[in-house]
């Protein structure tokens, strides 16, 4: 008896052990990762950094045309996506609700939720940018789209199949046509899960590289044209990182830190927005 | 003088009275699993009519079907006839937008939209009339009165419907129904989820609003019965085994499956 009881306890300890160490270790990477780009990043953190161009090699310069870029970018791609995903997520929770259609657009969904991002960009670079024979920022914004897509589809979708059902047939109850029931009561029910899903879209489209490598590329100078190469954040650490120029060390780390406080910025607002719905 | 003691004469006034909805050879059907069978039941005009029954005899079932609330679910499916002032609602291409505004429903759990006070009553009140505002005002504060809630919101129309308590949510979701002016309320055991105080709010409720409306209550709450209904239909496994007037229900049942229930020997 004592004997299993003696077992029991040393299981607990050397299970608590290994559950501490595996968070620990998590924590210790993530604290690293952190402290590193503070570290190396903050130094270059100025005024400068957000009214420069992208200096060449051997020049003092900020990323004002990168953050311009991925700025405009992003929003695009946001503005394309998001009425796209909403729509199917609307679709998949409330019309098609019951039909194998719905199913089988949601196994899709999922896969290309999964997809490799550079499997999107090398996609967007077939669709957009051989037949017209040049990078283009709008070839950048449709191949973010493409990857938010799938992410606002899951979340509307989740987040509408979470209002009880009895609110729907409440609604239904009161003779209200399919429209009015999902656009005026179910979706702001369930509004703060789909906000929460296109603001984590918006945290993962950010800092996407792979894509724009094909489609946006870069742009060493001030471009203002969707039409044209355009300059972005992601793309611009990849190339100043590999670099061997000591200045752009030090932006492709400034950047890297920017975007990383844009990134935590956003999940902090996406933890207060569940919050606030929760206390309704 | 004779010849009226050799017709049949009306069990009571309410029979005498027009159905406002006759129910006809009701089957239901959830997937394969028949719920009601041939269910037969006039209800008449500007009464309550209770229908209890233990749990999964069906009682909900029929009140689902009286809106057609049902037909949101694919798989669920009513063959028979429903007559709401002599038109069957169950036919091809009956209007259920019209159906639903004419036939209001309460539910078991208090169900307010995450808007304001103001905006869940109005909501489907705007989608229905084109009013000025100072009249949709009006007929907000005149949907709230009936609930007997307006006295504990009045200050506070634009506040979120969620904060308010079990019971005021309940008298919300009747403010809701009754503002578009419906001629029936179906209430599904409307006050299940409340506290004592508040079930007696809601009763008293129901007695007020019974002159003004053709009242459906589904209830599990035998008491609650006798206090609201004046007619009441008693369920069993799908069928309906009897319905009389609710005194009579209590009092002097015909059938034995009745008697077995009201005096609590299964349920």
């Amino acid at each position: 008896m004592r004997w299993i009881l003696f077992r029991r306890r040393l299981a607990d300890i050397v299970a608590l052990c290994f559950a501490g160490l595996a968070t620990a270790f998590g924590l210790a990477c993530l604290a690293s990762i952190l402290w590193t780009t503070i570290s190396k990043g903050g130094a270059a953190i100025g005024p400068a950094l957000f009214t420069e161009m992208t200096p060449p090699p051997g020049a003092e310069g900020g990323l004002a045309n990168a953050f311009y870029g991925s700025a405009v970018m992003v929003l695009l791609a946001l503005a394309i996506g998001t009425p796209i995903g909403l729509a199917a997520g609307v679709y998949l929770a409330e019309q098609g609700r019951h039909t194998r259609l719905a199913a089988a657009v949601r196994f899709v969904n999922d896969i290309l939720l999964s997809a490799p991002s550079i499997v999107v960009g090398l996609f967007v670079y077939e669709l957009v940018v051989r037949p017209s024979g040049h990078f283009s920022g709008f070839a950048g914004s449709l191949a973010l789209a493409i990857i938010l897509v799938p992410m606002v589809v899951r979340t509307s979708d989740e987040a509408l199949r979470l209002v009880p059902d009895r609110m729907r047939e409440a609604a239904f109850a009161l003779g209200l046509p399919r429209w009015k029931v999902t656009a005026r009561i179910l979706m702001k029910a369930a509004m703060n899960g789909i906000l929460t899903g296109v603001l984590l879209g918006l945290a993962r489209i950010a800092g996407e590289t792979a894509p724009l490598l094909f489609t946006a590329l870069n742009n060493q100078f001030w471009s203002a044209s969707l039409d044209r190469p355009l300059a972005n954040v992601p793309v611009v650490i990849f190339q100043y990182a590999m670099s061997p120029y000591n200045q752009w060390h030090a932006l492709a780390w400034a950047g890297a830190l920017v975007l990383t406080a844009f990134v935590l910025a956003l999940s902090l607002l996406v933890r207060l927005a569940a919050r606030k719905g929760r206390h309704g | 003088m004779n010849h009226t003691l050799l017709a049949p004469a009306p069990a009571s006034a309410d029979e005498a009275r027009a159905a406002k909805i006759d129910v006809r050879g009701l089957d239901f059907f959830y997937g394969a699993s028949q719920a009601l069978h041939a269910v037969d039941l006039a209800i008449p005009a500007g009464a309550v009519t209770a229908i209890i029954g233990p749990s999964g005899c069906g009682k909900s079932t029929l009140l689902r079907t009286l809106n057609r609330i049902y037909a949101l679910y694919p798989e669920q499916r009513a063959q028979g006839s429903i007559l709401i002032d002599g038109r069957d609602i169950l036919a091809p291409g009956a209007d259920l937008a019209d159906l639903r505004r004419r036939v209001g429903m309460v539910f078991q759990k208090p169900t307010p939209f995450a808007s304001s006070i103001r905006d869940n009553v109005g909501f489907a009140l705007s989608h229905y009339e084109r009013l000025p505002k100072a009249e949709t005002a009006d007929r907000i504060e005149d949907a709230l009165r009936q609930a007997a809630l307006w006295d504990e919101v009045k200050d506070k129309l634009g506040q979120s419907a969620l904060a308010l308590s079990g019971g005021q949510q309940q008298r919300l979701c009747i403010a809701r129904t009754i503002a578009v002016r419906p001629e029936i309320l179906l209430l599904d055991e409307p006050t299940s989820a409340l506290d004592p105080i508040a079930t007696a709010r809601i009763e008293e409720l129901i007695q007020e609003l019974s002159d003004r409306f053709t009242i459906v209550i589904v209830t599990h709450n035998m008491q609650q019965a006798a206090r609201v209904s004046h007619r009441t239909a008693f369920f069993h496994m799908g069928r309906l085994i009897e319905v009389d007037e609710t005194a009579r229900i209590f009092t002097n049942p015909r059938e034995t499956r009745t008697q077995d229930y009201i005096t609590g020997r299964y349920g």
